[in-house]
C-alpha cells in the first residue's frame, strides 16, 4: 500500500518536473526541474527493485546535468522575463493533470512470459549488441570530433 | 498504477515540447525527456516482471545516450556561438540572408 503510494507520488513528480523543464522561461531553472525528473527517475527505479538501474540513472543524469547547466549559463540569452507565479501553478496543475491517465487507467495486459533472467546473465547474452552499441558510439564521437575541427578549420580561414 | 502510460505521457510531453520550443537547449531536453521515458518503460516492464534485462537494456542505451548527448551539445555550443543565438528561427533567418548574400 505504502510502496503503491510511493509510486504514485513519483509518478506525478515525474511528469509535473518535466512539464516545468520544459516550459519555464529560464534555462537555468530548466536544467533544474530537469535534475528533478532524473532523480524521481531514479527512485522509482530503486523503489521498484531496479537498483542498478536506479544507479546508472542517478550517475549518468549527474553527468549530463553538469553539462547542461555549463552550456545553459554560456549559451542561453539572458531573458530578463521571470516566469510568473501564475504560470509556475499552471504548469504544476497541467503536470497533475498529465499523471492522471498513468494513476487510473491500465492497458498493460497481466499475462506475460516470466522469465527468471538475473541482471549478470542478462548482461552476459547482450555482450554482442554491447560491442555493436560501443562500435556506435566510438562512431559517433569520432564524427563529432570531425564535424568540430572541420567547422575549426573552415572558421580559421 | 500503469507505467507504460506513464512513459507515454513523458513521450508525449518531450515531443510537443520538441515540435514548440524554438531555444536549441530546451530542443535538447526535450530528447533527454523522450530517451528517459524510453528506458523507462524498458526498466518498469522488466523489474515489474521480474527479470535484469531490462536494466542491462537501459546501460546499453545510456552509453549510446550519452555519447549522442556529448556530439548535440558540441554541435549546439559552434552554432550558438557562429550566429550569436540559440533560437532556432533567428539561425534560420540568419541562414536565408547569407544564403541570399552568397547567391547575389
Amino acid at each position: 500500500m505504502i510502496d503503491t503510494l510511493l509510486l504514485e507520488i513519483l509518478s506525478i513528480g515525474i511528469i509535473i518536473s518535466a512539464c516545468l523543464a520544459l516550459f519555464l522561461d529560464e534555462v537555468v531553472y530548466s536544467v533544474a526541474a530537469l535534475s528533478g525528473t532524473f532523480l524521481f527517475t531514479a527512485l522509482l527505479y530503486y523503489v521498484n527493485g531496479a537498483i542498478y538501474a536506479a544507479i546508472f540513472q542517478f550517475v549518468v543524469g549527474i553527468g549530463t546535468l553538469a553539462i547542461l547547466f555549463l552550456s545553459g549559463e554560456m549559451l542561453s540569452d539572458k531573458s530578463t522575463r521571470k516566469t510568473s507565479t501564475k504560470k509556475l501553478s499552471g504548469l504544476i496543475g497541467a503536470g497533475v493533470a498529465l499523471s492522471l491517465p498513468a494513476l487510473f487507467l491500465s492497458i498493460s495486459s497481466s499475462t506475460g512470459a516470466y522469465l527468471d533472467t538475473s541482471f549478470g546473465n542478462a548482461l552476459w547474452n547482450l555482450s554482442g549488441v554491447d560491442v555493436i552499441l560501443q562500435a556506435l558510439v566510438i562512431l559517433t564521437v569520432a564524427l563529432g570530433i570531425a564535424i568540430i575541427l572541420y567547422e575549426q578549420k573552415k572558421g580559421g580561414r | 498504477m500503469d507505467f507504460v502510460i506513464l512513459a507515454l505521457v513523458m513521450m508525449g510531453i518531450g515531443v510537443y515540447g520538441l515540435l514548440t520550443n524554438r531555444q536549441l537547449l530546451k530542443v535538447f531536453i526535450s530528447i533527454e525527456l523522450i530517451a528517459t521515458a524510453a528506458t523507462l518503460n524498458f526498466v518498469m516492464l522488466a523489474s515489474t516482471m521480474g527479470q535484469g534485462l531490462g536494466q542491462a537494456f537501459l546501460i546499453l542505451a545510456f552509453s549510446t545516450d550519452t555519447a549522442v548527448s556529448g556530439v548535440v551539445l558540441a554541435l549546439l555550443v559552434i552554432v550558438t556561438k557562429k550566429y550569436g543565438t540559440s533560437n532556432i528561427n533567428e539561425i534560420l533567418k540568419m541562414q536565408e540572408k547569407m544564403d541570399s548574400e552568397v547567391e547575389q
